[in-house]
């Protein structure tokens, strides 16, 4: 990465005039303290949901998938529109981590380490829907091709159901390295500070890592080779999620847009997530030097631009329904509109395509409050938007007797709601066991992006430009 | 800084190759076509398309690149200035193609032959937006709002050279321009894809579409802007663009070819997949009867750029990024002619069929030109490169050709991947 020159237009990432030592203090700092009261309240309330969720889930395999409420015409209700809505979430941070980084994008350092945190967390989430959904969970390893005793019986390797299987644990198992990977440099920060048996635990995450030029070295190219593993994965996982649907002849599902859409969707709602997570933590860890008003503005303006490339994508389905020319595909939008779940359709609409638009403004863009409550309709907005595909459209299907209505069950609630425990539980043990900020990634960026370095700069530049005026 | 001036053999190699253009059109016009001249025509809009394409992706990309902070391309932002000041030239050209609906010029679009529309429900439910008026008045309008923020955006960027001041405020008017451009180039480019190219093919379609097309036309972008660069310093101008820029440049072909294949991708295995009878006809026409393209296609503009640009040395050679870049920017020329020429042939034969009678649709026109670029092809293509050379030189030469108070001007002087 290139420090040689940072333009004086740019705000500093690191502020308070850090010096290498305050890094270190000031983010390992969460690991070393006792929890606060806040913490222990929001740690009870995800463990009580992620309880209630376990328990739905018992009754679930208990009693089967008859404690939901789907019924024929509308086989897939809030179980896939949840696990297409956290494999969305688990979007974000591979796309920090990646993609940003072969941009060069130096506000990544700030958010990467806890949108890694939070990619995996939410792809744990998502993979528990279609375990569950198949009802008997004790021969789900059959989602697997594998040499087995079955005779002929494989799964279907025509079907994109598999090829999510395959997917999914690809992103998972590469996000999960990758998130390691980054994290060895800064358990081993963590140990040198810590004594007793803390530091034998850090130097046993830190795999013994010493800080040799050698150890560095090889650490870049493993990192580099898992960016370039990582890259076209935050594609295709949710390209292929969008298979799920695409691949199908149903009005409405079957659009070829689906794939890059579905990317876009999944990236916006990552963000989104990410955003929420992160102005909470930097107020409550007191890491607001670190995650500056700068990186929420540039998160700010992901946001607008995914969800305005989602609205291309809502506009572009809807007018190409028109001039298909072609009635089914027609009423399958109709229906979506101003059908019985219209509700949906403008929800998705109003929290995904116009109310992002807010952020053309710079004030709301750098405002906390605006942020927080942007990132909670977005989420909201891009869970309707799955509904909206998945439970819409199976409502009203080609046969007019066959049409059906569908409000979830309580067990159904229950999970999803156990899986935001799930996911919560998870995030807030991760705050005290490893730093939120990527350390090394930060000190790295220091003398590039740290405010007494940007405002030397100006002065630098001042200098230079009357130097090279002078000359003929 | 340095100022291009061009020289008389520049000049004269330009007029050139558009009096070898010109004369491959009228030779195609006068010589080897069908009485409705559907070759001539389809090798005006398929140029024309791709070249005005072209000039709009470059807006695009540096609106965005604006828009995203980027600094590195700054000493070479002059060439997409100047690319994206060839709308007005590309809009000149499709206005020509709108007036030609009108006055039956030419028969590209089924939808625009009443007779046609009259005999077929499917057209005329989608005469709302497929009809003369609307070709030429969303070309008018939308087309002028392109040319609008393009001027916008390089007047600023010369105006900030000679006014600029420490407190970088052309620079911050740019970024609004620049914002602005995004969501109305992004929502309007679909509309002109729908109409200029899909509507060849108009019981077709696929919402993929445009955004498959502007992928096209982006990594045509690219590769135009690394062999006019590269020529260009090799002449002595642009001395601080470095390996490392090469190197960017080669990055973004490389992702670009794999992203405009990640889309090629999506549109046919889901049109595979689904198997309905409306949609994979498109593909099945180009299989069966132009498979060479549909094949190299794949091979040009996805294997050989993944292949050759995978390694880190390839983007920073001279020659691998020139061989690279001709032969993919070839890749996407073809890519938009095969977009374009079954479907224009097709409604040739049925509106031949209509001309004779109901006489057979095979009756009156030669497939020459339409399977496989042909000598005459080519010519028009030499003829438009001629002429996008011709403004693209001339823009460059009307202003220093290294932006002098940009304010990301020393970032990328001493860009470092």
């Amino acid at each position: 990465m290139s420090g040689h020159y940072t333009s004086p237009i740019r705000d500093p990432l690191i502020e308070g005039n850090k010096t290498y030592h305050d890094i270190t203090v000031d983010l390992v700092a969460a690991t070393e303290r006792a929890p606060s009261r806040a913490w222990w309240i929001a740690f009870g309330v995800s463990v009580s949901f992620l309880t209630l969720g376990v328990i739905c889930m018992l009754i679930t395999i208990w009693q089967g998938i008859t404690s939901w409420n789907l019924n024929r015409t509308i086989g897939w209700g809030w179980d896939i529109t949840n696990f297409v809505w956290w494999i969305g979430i688990g979007h974000a941070g591979t796309l920090i981590s990646a993609i940003l980084l072969l941009f060069r994008q130096k506000w990544r350092t700030g958010v990467n380490r806890a949108a890694e945190a939070m990619t995996i967390f939410a792809v744990i989430c998502a993979a528990i829907f279609p375990g569950i959904h198949v009802g008997r969970i004790w021969v789900v390893f059959f989602f697997f091709p594998y040499p087995n005793t079955r005779g002929p019986l494989w799964p279907n390797f025509n079907s994109p159901l598999l090829w999510d299987v395959f997917a999914i644990s690809t992103y998972f198992t590469v996000s999960l390295l990758f998130w390691y990977t980054g994290l060895v440099p800064d358990f081993a920060t963590v140990r040198d500070r810590a004594k007793g048996l803390r530091k034998k635990f850090y130097n046993f995450l830190s795999f013994g890592w010493t800080g040799s030029a050698k150890h560095w070295q090889r650490w870049e190219s493993l990192s580099l080779v898992l960016a370039g593993l990582a890259t076209p994965l935050v594609l295709s996982v949710h390209t292929i999620v969008s298979f799920d649907f695409a691949t199908s002849v149903i009005p409405g599902w079957h659009t070829t847009i689906f794939p890059p859409y579905f990317v876009a969707g999944a990236i916006f709602s990552g963000f989104a997530m990410v955003l929420t997570l992160m102005v909470i933590t930097r107020h409550v860890l007191n890491i607001k030097e670190y995650i500056t008003i700068e990186h929420i503005e540039s998160m700010n303006k992901v946001i607008l631009v995914t969800g305005t490339i989602v609205g291309v994508a809502y506009l572009t389905e809807l007018f190409i329904a028109w001039y298909s020319g072609y009635v089914y595909e027609q009423f399958a939008f109709f229906n979506r509109a101003l059908g019985p779940y219209w509700w949906a359709y403008f929800g998705m609409m109003a929290c995904n395509v116009l109310s992002p638009q807010v952020f053309w403004f710079r004030k709301i863009r750098r405002n906390i409050w605006w942020t927080f409550f942007m990132s909670i309709f977005v989420n909201i907005g891009m869970w309707f938007e799955r509904f909206v595909i998945i439970g819409t459209t199976l409502a009203r299907d080609y046969l007019p007797s066959s049409w059906s209505y569908y409000v979830p069950s309580f067990v159904e609630i229950g999970i999803f709601l156990g899986t935001l425990g799930i996911f919560f539980t998870f995030y807030l043990l991760f705050t005290r066991v490893a730093p939120v900020v990527a350390i090394a990634e930060v000190k790295h960026i220091l003398k590039s992006s740290g405010d007494q370095y940007v405002h030397g700069h100006e002065q630098a530049s001042a200098t230079a430009e009357v130097v090279e005026g002078s000359q003929p | 800084m340095k100022t291009l001036t061009i020289s008389k053999n520049h000049r004269t190699v330009c007029i050139a190759m558009m009096a070898i253009g010109v004369l491959s059109l009228l030779a195609t016009f006068f010589g080897a076509d069908d009485e409705l001249h559907t070759r001539f025509w389809t090798n005006f809009l398929h140029n024309s398309v791709f070249f005005t394409g072209i000039a709009l992706m470059a807006l695009f990309f540096m609106a965005a690149s604006i828009t995203a902070w980027a600094g590195w391309y700054v000493v070479f932002k002059r060439v997409w200035e100047a690319f994206s000041l060839f709308l007005p030239v590309g809009l000149v050209l499709m206005v020509i193609v709108a007036i030609g609906n009108y006055v039956g010029y030419h028969h590209l679009y089924h939808w625009s032959d009443p007779e046609s529309v009259a005999n077929d429900a499917l057209l005329q439910g989608k005469s709302g937006f497929l009809n003369d008026n609307w070709y030429l008045l969303s070309t008018l309008i939308i087309g002028g709002l392109w040319y609008f923020l393009a001027r916008k955006i390089r007047s600023l960027s010369l105006a900030e050279d000679e006014q600029g001041e420490n407190s970088f405020e052309h620079h911050r008017k740019m970024r609004i321009y620049a914002a602005a451009a995004l969501p109305i180039v992004g929502f309007t480019s679909a509309a002109m894809i729908w109409q200029w190219v899909m509507s060849i093919d108009p019981h077709w379609y696929s919402t993929l579409f445009a955004w498959y097309t502007a992928a096209s036309w982006f990594v045509a972008m690219i590769c135009i802007t690394i062999l006019i660069i590269l020529y260009l310093k090799a002449q002595g101008y642009f001395e601080n663009f470095n390996r490392d820029h090469l190197h960017d440049l080669g990055k973004l072909l490389f992702a670009f070819s794999i992203f405009w294949t990640y889309l090629w991708f999506s549109q046919y295995m889901l049109i595979w997949y689904g198997n309905v009878g409306e949609e994979t006809g498109y593909f099945l026409t180009r299989i069966k009867d132009y498979p060479i393209l549909f094949y190299g296609n794949l091979l040009i503009n996805f294997a050989l750029p993944f292949l050759v640009l995978l390694r880190n040395s390839t983007k920073r050679r001279n020659g691998t990024m020139i061989f690279v870049a001709v032969v993919v920017f070839l890749g996407h020329w073809m890519d938009i002619f095969q977009l374009i020429k079954p479907g224009a042939l097709h409604t040739a034969h049925e509106l031949a069929g209509h001309a004779h009678d109901g006489a057979a649709a095979e009756h009156g026109t030669s497939v020459t030109g339409f399977i496989f670029p042909h000598i005459l092809e080519l010519g028009t293509l030499i003829g438009f490169v001629g002429l996008f050379l011709f403004v693209v030189l001339t823009i460059l030469s009307k202003a220093s050709l290294e932006p002098a108070k940009d304010p990301y001007l020393q970032e990328s002087l001493h860009h470092h991947v």
